[in-house]
């Protein structure tokens, strides 16, 4: 069953067509992969379907109801979840506080919200706690984010999505700015979480791609050029001058 | 913060309470406290949720002349006339709030300064009701459930408690998790709105809670010189809460407590001997944003730091002497 699905989803920036009829079905449960030149259009993608921006036309449909053009903050209620390309985190806040505040904010009912303490919610405390071994962050808990390095502000950033237990994870190059060492931990990470949560991933590491996705989708100049199993995509012509000469080369 | 740091804390606070009448004027002593909460109102924004409002004065003044108008006229009893007061400090910011949040940056700071000289023109206006340039005089002090407040020391003791209730509900608000959002806010709105918090409400939230305080502050004001003056609702007024906080420490939810002191203590005893006074709060506030950006909390801070650095290598067996 599919949990997510864009039907022709567009949005163009004046006269320059960003995201051009994309239609994309992704499986419950599965990871599936956005892969494609830079500014192909995949993080715009991302951005449609957290509501960052609104699509020209089209529809997204998530778990049976059309959430285009939805404010990012409702979206996120319904639990997709994202990971940013370039890390986005709450720098003067401790790690345990950013990650808190994902889980938080997936609360069904914000009760005591402005008079309850903040260390009054065991579970919450619980959850962070529990993202924060996941990713591997657990003894820097206390520091602020800002003090840790980029690698770990990756780990923090894909804690914060995980910390709002997603139903829908999307996650925009985590390796993205990565020494090998870390990008390793990192594809590690990505990896454990396969098969517990559904995840739309864009990546340039075509290896990782290629071992790791159920289904890869490929974009160029805005649309999706070919779509399939990792083994498909391999074989795919198309995919191949794209990646290889551009479209103008033979 | 551990729970020995904060019981030192509140002790000295309520040291500062009690002594204070002791060494300044009353009158002086009463409009701190009363700084104090308009810098706590203040600050939920500026501090905690990274908004300048260049604003305050909108809701400490409309809830001094709304008070004063009903003590003046109809001879409200004095909860209610607080109750009022917050109400319209409240409501007030609402509107301003709703006006301003949608705009970022320069724009809000902008807006909260437009808005807050419409409402001083219709003061200013305003004559029947207000007293134009005069200011509405004569606005007495009744009895607080059968106690008389209206000596100066009765009426510091009422502000002094109100004060201390202030600054304990703000706490809780700072640690609750709005206040923990409000900083994520500051911090990075657009990831707060992807982890599914509507910022604009946030910051109306922030906004209206601010605006609560101004209104209590204002009301209290309102009584304790029997008049509002037309400054009360002015850009200047607004601009000296900003500049109190920002002396005291933003970062801290002390910080307008402290800024509040030196601000109306250095305002009100040196203005008395030195009538370019201005000059000296200038010189602290160039000092704070140079060297201090913390304010006297952070200064504060650094200082102990300083203290305890030069005790341990001391006690290693260094030359600190140089």
């Amino acid at each position: 069953m599919s949990l997510v699905r864009t039907e022709r989803l567009t949005k163009a920036f004046g006269a320059l067509t960003a995201v051009d009829g994309v239609s994309i079905e992704v499986q419950e449960g599965s990871l599936h992969s956005v892969i494609g030149p830079n500014g192909a259009g995949k993080t715009t993608f991302f951005n449609l379907l957290t509501g960052q921006l609104a699509p020209t036309s089209g529809r997204i449909v998530f778990d049976g109801r059309d959430i285009a053009g939805t404010p990012p903050h409702h979206i996120a209620r319904l639990g997709i979840a994202r990971s940013f390309q370039r890390t986005s985190i709450f720098p003067a806040l401790t790690i345990a506080d950013n990650v808190w505040l994902a889980a938080f904010a997936r609360q069904e009912s914000w009760r005591g919200l402005a008079w309850r303490r903040a260390d009054g919610y065991p579970a919450l405390a619980a959850r962070a706690r529990a993202v924060l071994a996941e990713v591997g962050l657990a003894g820097k808990a206390d520091q602020p984010a800002r003090a840790i390095s980029h690698g770990e502000q990756r780990q923090l950033e894909l804690a914060i999505a995980l910390a709002a237990t997603p139903r829908l994870l999307l996650l925009d190059e985590p390796a993205a700015g990565l020494s090998p060492d870390e990008t390793q931990k990192m594809v590690a990470l990505v990896r454990a979480l396969k098969g517990r949560y559904t995840i739309v991933l864009i990546e340039h590491k075509i290896d990782v791609v290629m071992t790791m996705s159920d289904r890869i989708s490929v974009m160029h100049f805005g649309s999706v050029i070919a779509e399939g199993t990792p083994t498909e995509i391999q074989r795919n012509a198309e995919v191949r001058r794209a990646y290889l000469g551009g479209v103008a080369a033979p | 913060m551990s729970g020995l740091k904060e019981a030192r804390i509140w002790l000295t606070i309520l040291a500062a309470v009690v002594l204070l009448p002791v060494f300044v004027r009353h009158a002086i002593a009463t409009e701190i406290w009363i700084f104090a909460i308009f810098g706590l109102g203040l600050n939920l924004l500026l501090g905690y949720t990274g908004l300048l409002s260049f604003g305050q004065a909108t809701f400490f003044g409309s809830a001094g002349y709304v008070a004063g108008y009903l003590l003046k006229h109809y001879g409200v009893g004095v909860p209610l006339v607080l109750a009022v007061g917050i109400a319209v400090g409240a409501l007030t910011a609402a509107v301003v709030g709703y006006l301003c949040v949608q705009r970022a940056d320069l724009y809000f700071i902008m807006l909260t300064f437009a808005l807050n000289q419409m409402f001083y023109f219709t003061a200013y206006q305003w004559t029947s009701v207000t007293g134009g340039e005069d200011g509405m005089p004569g606005i007495p002090r009744p009895d607080v459930l059968g106690l008389d407040i209206h000596g100066p020391l009765a009426y510091y003791a009422l502000v002094a408690v109100l004060f201390l209730v202030a600054l304990w509900v703000m706490k809780r608000i700072v640690e609750s998790p709005l206040g923990k959002i409000l900083q994520s806010i500051r911090e990075n709105a657009p990831r707060a709105e992807a982890l599914g918090y509507d910022v604009a409400r946030m910051k109306l939230a922030a906004f209206v809670i601010g605006g609560a305080f101004s209104g209590l502050a204002g009301v209290l004001y309102a009584m304790l010189f029997g008049i509002v003056p037309l400054e009360a609702i002015g850009f200047v007024f607004s601009g000296n809460v900003v500049f109190a906080t920002l002396i005291g420490g933003s970062g801290s939810l002390y910080g307008p407590v402290i800024g509040a002191f030196v601000f109306i203590w250095l305002s009100e005893s040196v203005s008395a001997m030195w009538a370019r006074w201005p000059l000296l709060l200038g010189v602290a506030f160039v000092i704070v944003v140079l060297f201090f950006r913390g304010g006297v909390v952070e200064a504060w801070a650094r200082f102990w730091a300083w203290r305890a650095a030069r005790r341990a290598l001391t006690a290693m067996g260094a030359d600190v002497s140089r």
